[in-house]
């Protein structure tokens, strides 16, 4: 996606962004994907925030699949096998789902306060941008796995 | 108001978001069965109820990726 900002998050975890959310089957990239993707660059910075609080890529992925069947059980459904609900898949590239370019535009605005003429995008910028969202998957998946989402997003340097 | 994004409506509405996402999966699959299976684009579109444009538009560009054999049912 074109922006007047420069990208601190590298090619590897937004290439990871897509790899995340196919392996989740998804039609779009969204905010859990980029959040599995910056957990998944153990050199990151984002990675050693979420480290910190407990938060590695198994323990997320784990959240947001008990995320994913607790949802499921609320409408008494349990999770079909992944077979059943798997098509031929495309050979575009995805594009970013609604949470992922909220969580995006988030971390852009928090990014130009910081260097208004040339903005950066940072890792933790995006963790935060991801983080803010106080309802969806990625608020419910913290939630379970009792991850102080608050705590963790002033540990970004930004607020709620 | 801040609602917990855990219970009451937030648990509704997740459920609601993620039963669409496997809905529009397994219409994906299920469009590819019947088209493989020899089934015209309009009695796709019948058995889901919109119209065969709709179906088209949809699901060409992935049935054509997977080889389905569509040629003599385009004018249908």
């Amino acid at each position: 996606m074109a922006m007047l900002v420069s990208w601190e998050v590298t090619s590897g975890v937004a290439r990871q962004f897509e790899i995340e959310a196919k392996r989740d089957g998804a039609k779009f990239i969204e905010a859990e994907h980029m959040l599995l993707a910056l957990a998944a660059d153990s050199d990151g910075d984002a990675a050693k925030l979420l480290g910190e609080s407990g938060l590695d890529y198994g323990r997320l992925a784990s959240a947001l699949k008990e995320e994913h069947r607790r949802t499921l059980a609320c409408a008494g459904m349990n999770a079909p096998n992944r077979e059943l609900v798997t098509a031929t898949e495309l050979d575009s590239s995805l594009t970013f789902g609604t949470s992922a370019k909220t969580a995006i535009r988030r971390a852009l605005l928090a990014s130009r306060q910081d260097r208004p003429r040339r903005p950066r995008l940072r890792s933790t910028d995006l963790l935060a941008g991801i983080l803010q969202a106080e309802l969806g998957t990625v608020a419910r998946a913290l939630a379970i796995a009792e991850v102080d989402r608050a705590g963790l997003i002033s540990r970004t340097g930004r607020s709620e | 108001m801040n609602p917990s994004p855990l219970g009451g409506p937030a648990d509704g509405l997740a459920a609601a978001s993620a039963l669409r996402a496997i809905a529009d999966r397994l219409e994906d699959v299920e469009v590819e069965r019947a088209m493989r299976a020899g089934w015209s684009w309009s009695q796709v579109a019948e058995a889901l109820g919109v119209t065969r444009q709709a179906v088209h538009k949809k699901h060409l560009r992935r049935l054509l990726l997977a080889q389905i054999e569509l040629r003599r049912r385009f004018g249908e």
